[in-house]
């Protein structure tokens, strides 16, 4: 039964007024919970925070082992005490401390290396091909998003006409929501409350434009007139049914992540929002600079995710930032750095399986102009966003994304009913108690470096059995204990920022 | 009959034409404009109005000369106030048109730039060469301190060149993407190289500059700052990008390459003199072309000020004008990045098309929405006497409708005005003497300015 039904049931659509949007003596606010199951999509969000003029990835994600990197940057380098470990050879800038604890609780999955092939390093031109999910040479002039809700969302499903299909908080509009098909599939503005005083008043004009090119740009005008009035009652009635439970930081940024959880969680059924901050381009200075872009983001992406979890409704959303490019990898004169290729990104929500994803850039094997070189191509993160968390069907990807990119293993409602680690599974050994040896399994969910010892009562380390980088999979590996003595032992699976252990009986 | 790629001068000079390159070039026009430039020949009213060198406007004020940042934001303002008064008063001149297209092309942020008094020295040289040389132009751009300072010119030196300016000088000042290579950007920088900027003003330390041997654009020499400009106007495709984006100016979104090639021809032929190329566009009967009326979106700036000289007020509130500048994403000084401004269908969306509506409402009100007055009040009876049909309710529609509207009134829009007008009254029954007049007039001109069709110039 979809929403409208619901209300039909309860009579709330009959009359004039809605009951004053009350169930008898009710408030609808009260309500508000059970709304929220009663969804006509799949009610999975996704929020695409984008972080305007290239994010350093260098400095962003860590490789705090690597000498080339300190080489590189002398003075702008994050050093390894500094840094936040995420693993053995990885840390977080330490602007970022607000993401440690959903990263500890396995809700933070970075990936490493996100590009494309023969990279453009000029910021609108790397944006449009972002944003448009374009190949470096290939002019689109839409937006990935729109062309997924204009030509695949209603196959899979029902779409709720009464909702906007996206909504980007701020006053610009993106051509992310442009489809060539159908024009805007989205609506943006500052805040529900402004936009329904700007509507106030408005009424739609139906005449239809000539096919002039004059035409066009008057039947596009009365599009986007046609559309804010549509919309503006229902946007604000969402928002005022819900409040912000969490402190949001009192930024930009902050506001818009406020507004967007307010119309989630009052039931909007809107699946994808765009979310912005701007200024990392930093061409000069970038030290101090950058550490405040990044703990602005951190901390208002914590807020979110605190939100969503106080809200009841962190299973539906999943968060993805990207930037145009990531920059040169040697800073230049200035204390800063110019425009680069290839950077990591974040991927953040409670049905994600945290870790990271790929290794460091290797600073050894650059391109010509001494930019990083890409793993993960940027299309297979839209993949994944949208057949993991928006449930498109695998066969309609190059329907949006012109052609088939593989998706990684990141999103699934199991990830949120795990606890804690989610990047591996260390299994109970087999046999146990065991004599003279016995096998321990463990399963990597993404690529890692890991750890296995094993421990005496006492703390002291009998054997490493493993240590090195290794790739997803099942692992298998044999404790032989013939040399040790009977009782106790633990086996501790580690990767740096996970840790997981078992407890083993040798029986002599 | 395509009239793309024709530029023969038009053969009637009538009202159509008239409100057409009015509207196209300066910040809205009156009645008294059109019969102004119909009282001239075609010839000229473009060569000796439109671009005819204009006298020097008085400074801003003292503080432009103060290389201090006191009072920055105030400062800002009132910069701002006094573009928007050039603007609003500059007669028939294309100045200021061209003044804002050179903002909006050498782009430059005050948020980065920090003195405001270093965007009125840009601006200022903006309108010196407003119709003037471009090549010219884009040297003195290369070394002004607003532009030093916005794209890390001062950073960038010897030994640890800073690729800022000369990446967008290539790729969005003055060749656009595919016509230089990464390395031509690494070369230029080093060729930029030296420059710094004392409070308002640029000098050059020799210590900083690379004197090196460059490579740029198959060019090889020990090049500096200018040969690095006059190195990017040998290539065929400077002018070439120069009249797309005037094109897209003065035409429309519609590129058509064909005429815009036959403008770059006429831009080469006059050594990147403006004036030339303008004149010929102006009068041609490519730009007169039915198709191209109405088919531009306004710019927030045009709306604001348009609005003003439209119902010939003379005091505006400048300070309500740029809250809704800000709100309709047109603050000058402040373009959102260094591509400027995007323009076309960007301008309108679902918060800055309403925003735009709630202005000319306020306008014609009289009251800003929070219902506080603005600083004027426009009479809407005297102003509807200024037309001689102001007691013909059809026909002052449409005297009416040709000062703020380019795209033609279909049937049903007239008669939708003509209802709201008349307001339940008989259309004999119209009169201005009527004691309602007054309210029906503001009933009118909210629903006019609120027409989708305001929206296009």
């Amino acid at each position: 039964m979809d929403r409208r039904s619901f209300l039909r049931n309860l009579g709330m659509l009959a009359g004039a007024g809605s009951a004053s949007m009350a169930l008898g003596n009710i408030p609808l606010r009260a309500f508000s919970r059970s709304f929220l199951n009663i969804q006509a999509v799949n009610g999975k969000v996704v929020v695409l925070l984008q972080l305007s003029g290239g994010n350093d990835g260098l400095n962003t994600i860590i490789p705090m082992e690597d000498s080339l990197y300190y080489n590189a940057r002398p003075s702008l380098g994050i050093k390894k005490e500094d840094a936040i470990q995420l693993n053995y050879l990885t840390g977080m800038h330490p602007s970022l401390q607000p993401l440690k604890g959903l990263y500890d609780d396995g809700m933070v999955a970075v990936v490493q290396n996100v590009g494309y092939e023969s990279p453009n390093r000029s910021h609108f031109r790397s944006t449009d091909i972002w944003l448009s999910a374009s190949d470096s040479n290939v002019v689109i002039d839409d937006g990935w998003v729109g062309r997924y809700l204009a030509k695949v969302l209603p196959d899979h499903n029902p779409i709720n006409p009464e909702h906007p299909l996206a909504i980007q908080i701020g006053s610009t509009q993106s051509s992310l929501l442009e489809c060539t098909c159908q024009g805007t599939m989205g609506i943006s503005f500052e805040s529900p409350n402004q936009f329904y005083q700007l509507i106030n008043g408005s009424t739609a004009d139906n005449d239809p434009p000539p096919n002039t090119i004059a035409g066009n740009q008057l039947k596009y005008i009365k599009e986007v007139a046609a559309l804010s009035i549509r919309y503006a009652e229902i946007i604000k009635e969402k928002a005022d049914l819900v409040e912000n439970i969490a402190t949001y930081p009192n930024t930009r940024l902050g506001r818009q992540l406020a507004i967007v959880a307010e119309l989630i969680a009052g039931g909007l059924e809107t699946p994808v929002y765009l979310t912005s901050n701007g200024g990392f381009d930093t061409h000069a200075n970038q030290a101090g600079n950058h550490a405040n872009l990044l703990s602005g983001v951190a901390q208002a992406i914590e807020a979110f995710q605190t939100d969503l979890r106080l809200l009841g409704i962190a299973d539906k959303v999943v968060l993805m930032t990207f930037s145009e490019f990531g920059r040169r990898v040697i800073q230049n004169g200035s204390g800063g750095t110019d425009h680069g290729t290839a950077a990591p990104l974040f991927v953040i929500g409670r049905n994600v399986y945290g870790g990271v994803y790929g290794t460091n850039p290797d600073l050894s094997d650059l391109d010509n102009n001494g930019d990083l070189k890409y793993k993960y191509d940027f299309r297979q993160l839209y993949a994944t966003l949208l057949t993991q968390q928006l449930g498109m069907p695998l066969n309609r990807m190059s329907d949006v994304l012109q052609k088939d990119f593989e998706t990684l293993p990141l999103i699934s409602e199991n990830a949120g009913t795990l606890n804690g680690p989610t990047a591996f599974q260390l299994e109970q050994n087999y046999p146990n108690p065991f004599n003279p040896s016995t096998t321990i399994s463990y399963f990597l969910r993404i690529p890692q470096a890991v750890k296995l010892e094993v421990f005496s009562t006492a703390g002291d380390i009998v054997t490493t059995l493993v240590n090195e980088y290794q790739d997803v999979g099942n692992y298998n590996v044999q404790f032989d204990g013939s040399k040790y003595s009977s009782g106790v032992y633990f086996a501790r699976l580690d990767s740096g920022a996970y840790r997981k252990t078992i407890k083993m009986i040798l029986v002599k | 009959m395509k009239s793309g790629n024709n530029f023969n001068k038009i053969s009637v000079w009538d009202e159509d034409a008239a409100r057409h390159i009015l509207a196209r070039t300066l910040f809205g026009y009156t009645k008294q404009d059109i019969e102004f430039a119909l009282s001239h020949t075609l010839d000229n009213f473009v060569d000796n109005y439109m671009l005819a060198d204009q006298p020097e406007p008085s400074q801003p004020g003292y503080w432009v000369n103060d290389p201090t940042n006191e009072n920055n934001t105030e400062r800002t303002r009132e910069l701002m106030y006094w573009w928007y008064n050039l603007m609003l008063t500059q007669g028939y001149s294309l100045r200021e048109r061209m003044v804002l297209f050179w903002h909006n092309h050498y782009v430059s942020e005050v948020s980065k730039v920090r003195l405001a008094q270093r965007m009125y020295w840009q601006n200022k040289l903006f309108r010196d060469y407003a119709m003037g040389n471009i090549i010219d132009l884009t040297k003195a751009v290369t070394i002004d301190p607003a532009m030093l300072i916005y794209l890390d010119g001062t950073r960038n030196r010897k030994g640890t060149p800073n690729e800022n300016y000369a990446r967008e000088l290539l790729e969005l000042f003055t060749l656009g993407i595919g016509n230089y290579t990464e390395q031509d950007i690494q070369e230029g920088a080093r060729a930029l190289t030296g420059w710094r900027v004392d409070g308002i003003t640029p000098y050059f330390t020799d210590s900083r500059f690379d004197e090196g041997t460059k490579t740029f654009l198959g060019q090889t020499g020990e090049f500096n700052h200018n040969d690095v400009v006059d190195i990017i106007f040998t290539q065929p495709a400077a002018a070439t990008y120069f009249c797309r984006e005037l094109y897209r100016e003065f035409m429309h979104v519609a590129i058509d390459e064909p005429s815009i090639e036959t403008m770059a021809q006429i831009l080469r032929e006059n050594n990147y003199e403006l004036k030339p190329v303008l004149s010929t566009l102006l009068k041609s009967v490519m730009f007169h072309t039915d198709e191209v009326r109405g088919a531009k979106i306004k710019n927030p700036i045009e709306l604001l000020i348009g609005s003003m000289r439209q119902f010939n007020v003379e005091s505006p509130d400048y300070v309500y004008m740029r809250k809704v500048a800000a709100q309709i994403k047109q603050e000058l000084f402040a373009p959102p990045n260094v591509s400027g401004w995007d323009g076309d269908k960007v301008w309108i969306n679902t918060t800055t098309l309403p925003a735009r509506n709630v202005f000319t409402d306020a306008v014609v009100n009289g009251k800003k929405p929070n219902g506080s007055n603005l600083t004027f009040q426009i009479d809407l009876v005297e102003y509807a006497r200024t037309f001689s049909s102001s007691e013909d309710a059809v026909q002052l529609i449409d005297d009416i409708s040709k000062i703020f509207l380019q795209f033609p009134l279909s049937e049903n829009r007239r008669e939708y005005l003509l209802n709201t007008l008349l307001d339940g009254a008989e259309v004999y029954d119209w009169s201005t003497s009527d004691p309602l007049a007054e309210d029906r007039l503001k009933l009118f001109f909210i629903a006019l300015m609120r027409l989708s069709e305001y929206q296009l110039s």
